[in-house]
């Protein structure tokens, strides 16, 4: 991870803190061996960003609330001597921990969440992308609807609701059978067609299923 | 809001996809003379330790307008607002500019290109907050009853839901007894006999109750006011009019039915309509033998069909209980969805009523005693015998009442007459509370069940207004605010707001300086873009902001770049969405979101090209149905005509301005859209510089400024009780010319003020100043000064000497 860059000079009055280890508030631990502080509440994936740490991730957007549902952006963290694979949208910071971003564990796991999207929503071009950019091109997983490009991941469900406050689309079904579309079936008239959801997603698969949960 | 201004800009680097593609630094360097106090290149400004790092400034340097140079404002601003909103800064002092989705991803260039694209972007932004004004949040109160208008059956339940929680109200019915509204209710709701006891004991209850008056249904001379306090005017039958105020107005309007479509079938007193049927059961005179209801007239639609078909079961019902000589039959076509349960289906079988549906493609043939028609299950002609035939009603107009109504209250005929309300459709959280209420089989043909519904949630929602105002928090945001020293009390801002935010006033009651009801209001600002003394501004996005940041952007644009304007929604969208898909397209497009194109004001326009853009671009979303408020995108269209007609009399090119339709999910529309506008730019020169091109330009700025002309404007905009463009225009070439009169007019005369704005001259030396013939102008030139315009200075050499100042 030498190639990661590191964000410094931004905190300086953290900085000056620094030094005091107690009751300023701060949480330390490390991220791929690089010490950080974090505040109450914040979680790994954002203390990870801020200090220029990439973790890929498909179904968070700052935006909504997280929840954790595609497993990409899973670390590995290490805790007097245990290790745990865990998402790192959904993981607050924790004092004292070492975290991996990379390790082979968290290459493996990553790969497999690939491989398994890349059976799931083999139309989305951002999903070959995204899976090509970690070496993941076929898959062993046997592709039932090769135009299918949504990972149900449900970032325009919840942006409908959390951001729009709408809630003209919901997830229908469930487990294999889950799928995205509009409450009943119908296409929504509730729909104000303001496009949340066509930016919001990640895959691009949106575009498709727009004019069938959207009454016009 | 202090006064005081205090901006800080947060660029956001986006994990590189903004500082990977846009020159932060540079961008930082070119914003240095710009008066922020605080300016920081963060990864992530949306994240939690981004926005702990925004709050800590705000709070060391006192920072009151926020400026974030990031993503969509349409997606992320609730979360910096919120995150904001304890420090005590309100959403519209939250000013995001998209840099990734406008710059950084749709453009090829180099990253010092797009830094200075995104500084001009920036400081247009700062230039709008630099103006943004503190205003103090109206607290409305609530008192008083509900009016109930239209003297819809739904109108009843409300009152009793009402009046059961507390609340006072006033009816206005046509029926003064709760028999008098059943014995009508056929009119209405055929097929309801059946649910006459309950019905009959909500409306002793509502008649009986001492929270409820029930008036009589008097013509309705007018409704001022606005949510909390409204005013209806009542025609007296001498002439006079009586006022009753109220808190809040539901609206409740049925649709009635007409006589059924049986001349045709002939067959005397045999055959009959639903409505026959209703009276004739009322009277209790019901001939034995076969009856046979036939559900036909596809032409009402299925949904008139339906209904039909119920109340042809429900009556049905009643013959067969109370008169068991007759055998019901119900024949429907099979392409409906009969709405009956299992258990409907049950008591059908017990009580010996016909269930039979028919192939809707081949019409059943009706004979002596006899209909005979097609089963879809068999393809076979089947008969039935009759002695009495039965056919449905035609659902017929909503009642007339309605006419009187519609011209006070934002509801809207559509298309085959259905009533409806202003079909704004917003994010919940633009608009303050639900507080129009209609309700009634007038905005769709319904069910009684249904349209009781709508009257309880009528109900429920003038007690959540009335809860929210005994808690004061009935707040009305200050969204329009009309200047009363400006306006002169035309009311043409009243005409053409299709939300109701703009009150009416009592007829008769002359020129008086409107209010306005932010409750109801959309903020779309079309209103704004229209008066013809500008006294109207929409508070916090207004036209002067929007001049602002113009101007600032301008400035630092190139001689070959053009300004776009995209609406908040399909434009937006579609453009936003290119960069998702990774479109691009050329950089030389500089886009301003606004609410709707329909608040741009024509002089925003002119303004453009005085300050020196080469082209304009306007993206909307389709005009008819798709423009989120009503018609702001075919008034847009009016000012953009009015822009090129002014444009060719200065002798410029007419297709320097252009405006298109792109729909939320085309992107591709966009791009190819933003391509062809640049091509025909592109063979364009820029606007020359020269003293008369730039004199011209003023006086198309001036022009668009004069009353008269935006007067003309106005009155040629649709109206929102207006329905179909294209079909009707009605005498567009004379209308059209019309207007190219004024505006040529208007345009010589401010080019004459222009001419003598430095020093007086006689009538040749304007003429040889403008480059036009001394005819041309001498006409206007008395008027001009018998209106105070110009000013008649003295006589030198047998010609007047005209100037601006008195001498």
């Amino acid at each position: 991870m030498s190639a990661q860059k590191t964000k410094q000079g931004k905190k300086t009055k953290e900085g000056k803190k620094a030094k005091k280890e107690k009751d300023d508030g701060l949480i330390r631990f490390k991220i791929n061996g690089q010490p950080v502080q974090a505040r109450e509440g914040w979680t790994i994936l954002e203390t990870a960003r801020q200090n220029g740490v990439k973790i890929p991730t498909l179904c968070f957007h700052p935006a909504v609330e997280a929840i954790g549902s595609c497993r990409l952006c899973v670390v590995e963290i290490q805790q007097n001597g245990h290790t745990r694979v865990a998402a790192s949208c959904i993981t607050p910071v924790q004092g004292g921990v070492d975290v991996l971003t990379d390790s082979e564990e968290v290459q493996n796991v990553r790969r497999w969440v690939l491989e398994m999207l890349l059976a799931h929503c083999p139309a989305s071009h951002q999903i070959r992308e995204l899976a090509k950019e970690y070496g993941v091109t076929s898959t062993r997983f046997k592709t039932e609807h090769p135009e299918d490009a949504c990972p149900r991941c449900g970032l325009c469900v919840r942006a409908c609701d959390e951001i729009v406050g709408i809630r003209a689309i919901s997830l229908g079904n469930r487990g294999v059978f889950k799928e995205v579309t509009a409450p009943y079936h119908q296409r929504s008239a509730d729909c104000i067609r303001c496009g949340t959801c066509l930016y919001i997603c990640p895959t691009g698969a949106m575009e498709q299923l727009f004019p069938q949960v959207s009454a016009p | 809001m202090k006064p005081e201004n205090r901006i800080g800009i947060f660029l956001c680097e986006c994990g590189g996809k903004i500082s990977n593609r846009i020159d932060l630094p540079q961008v930082s360097e070119l914003l240095r003379y710009e008066p922020w106090e605080h300016l920081g290149v963060y990864p992530y400004p949306c994240l939690a330790p981004g926005l702990e790092a925004i709050k800590q400034d705000v709070q060391a340097k006192g920072l009151n307008r926020i400026l974030v140079g990031g993503c969509s404002s349409r997606v992320m601003k609730k979360r910096f607002t919120k995150a904001l909103a304890p420090l005590g800064l309100e959403r519209h002092q939250v000013e995001m500019i998209n840099l990734k989705d406008h710059v950084a991803a749709v453009h090829e260039a180099t990253p010092q290109e797009l830094a200075h694209k995104a500084a001009a972007l920036i400081a247009g932004g700062m230039a709008s907050l630099r103006l943004l004004e503190p205003f103090e949040p109206v607290s409305l109160t609530f008192e008083g009853p509900a009016l109930i208008l239209g003297g819809g059956f739904s109108g009843f339940i409300a009152a009793r839901e009402l009046a059961r929680h507390g609340m006072e109200s006033v009816l206005f019915s046509k029926a003064q007894s709760p028999e008098r509204v059943l014995d009508e209710l056929h009119w209405t709701f055929p097929g309801c006999r059946i649910f006459c006891g309950d019905l009959a004991d909500l409306l002793r209850e509502v008649f009986t109750h001492p929270r409820v008056k029930v008036m009589p249904d008097q013509p309705i001379d007018y409704i001022v006011g606005g949510v909390g306090d409204y005013h209806v005017g009542l025609k007296q039958p001498d002439g006079s009019v009586t006022e009753v105020a109220g808190a809040a107005i539901i609206t409740a309007l049925d649709r009635e039915y007409g006589p059924g479509n049986i001349d045709y079938i002939g067959g005397g007193e045999r055959v009959c309509d639903l409505l026959e049927l209703e009276e004739k059961l009322g009277a209790g005179d019901i001939s034995p033998g076969k009856m046979v209801f036939w559900v036909n007239s596809p032409q009402h639609g299925q949904a008139a069909q339906e209904l039909a078909a119920m109340a042809a079961w429900r009556d049905s019902l009643v013959l067969a209980r109370e008169h068991p000589q007759v055998q019901p039959m119900v024949v429907y076509p099979a392409n409906i969805t009969l709405p009956l349960s299992g258990n409907d289906l049950r008591e059908a079988r017990t009580q010996g009523i016909g269930l039979m549906s028919y192939a809707p493609e081949v019409h059943p043939v009706v004979q002596s005693g006899f209909l005979s028609f097609v089963s879809p299950g068999d393809n076979l002609e089947h008969e039935v015998e009759w002695d009495t035939l039965v056919v449905p009603g035609a659902p017929a107009d909503p009642v007339e009442k309605a006419q009187e109504l519609l011209r006070w209250l934002p509801i809207y005929p559509e298309n085959g007459g259905r009533l409806q309300k202003s079909h704004i459709k917003f994010w919940p959280d633009q608009i303050p509370d639900e507080s129009l209420f209609f309700t009634g089989s007038a905005g769709g043909v319904c069910d009684l069940n249904e349209v009781i519904q709508q009257g309880k949630k009528a109900a429920r929602g003038v007690l959540n207004l009335r809860e929210k105002a005994l808690q004061g928090k009935l707040v009305s945001p200050v969204v329009v605010h009309v200047d009363k020293d400006l306006c002169e009390g035309c009311g043409l801002c009243t005409e053409i707001c299709p939300c109701g935010g703009i009150e009416h006033v009592k007829p008769g009651s002359g020129p008086i300086a409107r209010e306005t009801d932010n409750h109801l209001c959309s903020g779309g600002g079309t209103c704004a873009a229209t008066c013809p003394y500008e006294a109207i501004k929409v508070l916090n996005n207004s036209t002067q902001q929007l001049e602002a940041r113009l101007k600032a952007i301008l400035s630092r644009m190139k001689e070959n770049e053009i300004l776009g304007f995209v609406c908040g929604w399909g434009g937006l969208a579609s453009a936003e969405q290119a960069a998702v898909k990774g479109l691009t397209y050329p950089k030389g497009i500089y886009l301003t979101p606004v609410n709707c194109l329909g608040s741009l004001d024509p002089f925003i326009l002119s303004m453009a090209f005085l300050n020196g853009a080469k082209g304009i671009m306007l993206a909307g979303c389709t005009p008819k149905h798709s423009c989120h408020y009503h018609y702001g995108v075919d008034h847009c269209w009016y000012r953009v005509n009015a822009m090129k007609k002014l444009l060719s009399l200065a002798g410029l090119e007419r297709r320097r301005i252009a405006i298109g339709y792109v729909e939320v999910n085309e992107p591709e529309s966009f791009v190819r859209m933003v391509e062809a506008n640049m091509d025909v730019l592109d063979k364009l020169p820029p606007l020359p510089q020269d003293d008369q091109t730039k004199a011209r330009l003023w006086a198309i700025h001036a022009t668009l400024h004069r009353p008269r002309v935006r007067w003309v404007l106005g009155t040629s905009l649709r109206r929102p009780t207006e329905k179909e463009f294209p079909g009707s225009q009605f005498n567009a070439v004379d209308a059209d010319e019309t207007m190219l009169e004024v505006l040529r007019e208007e345009f010589l005369a401010a080019r004459i003020i222009k001419a003598i704005s430095d020093q007086p001259l006689n009538p040749p030396g304007i003429a040889l100043t403008m480059g036009e013939p001394v005819k041309s102008i001498t006409p206007l030139l008395p008027d001009m000064a018998q209106e105070g315009r110009i000013k008649l200075q003295g006589w030198e050499g047998g010609y007047p000497i005209y100037g601006l100042g008195k001498k």
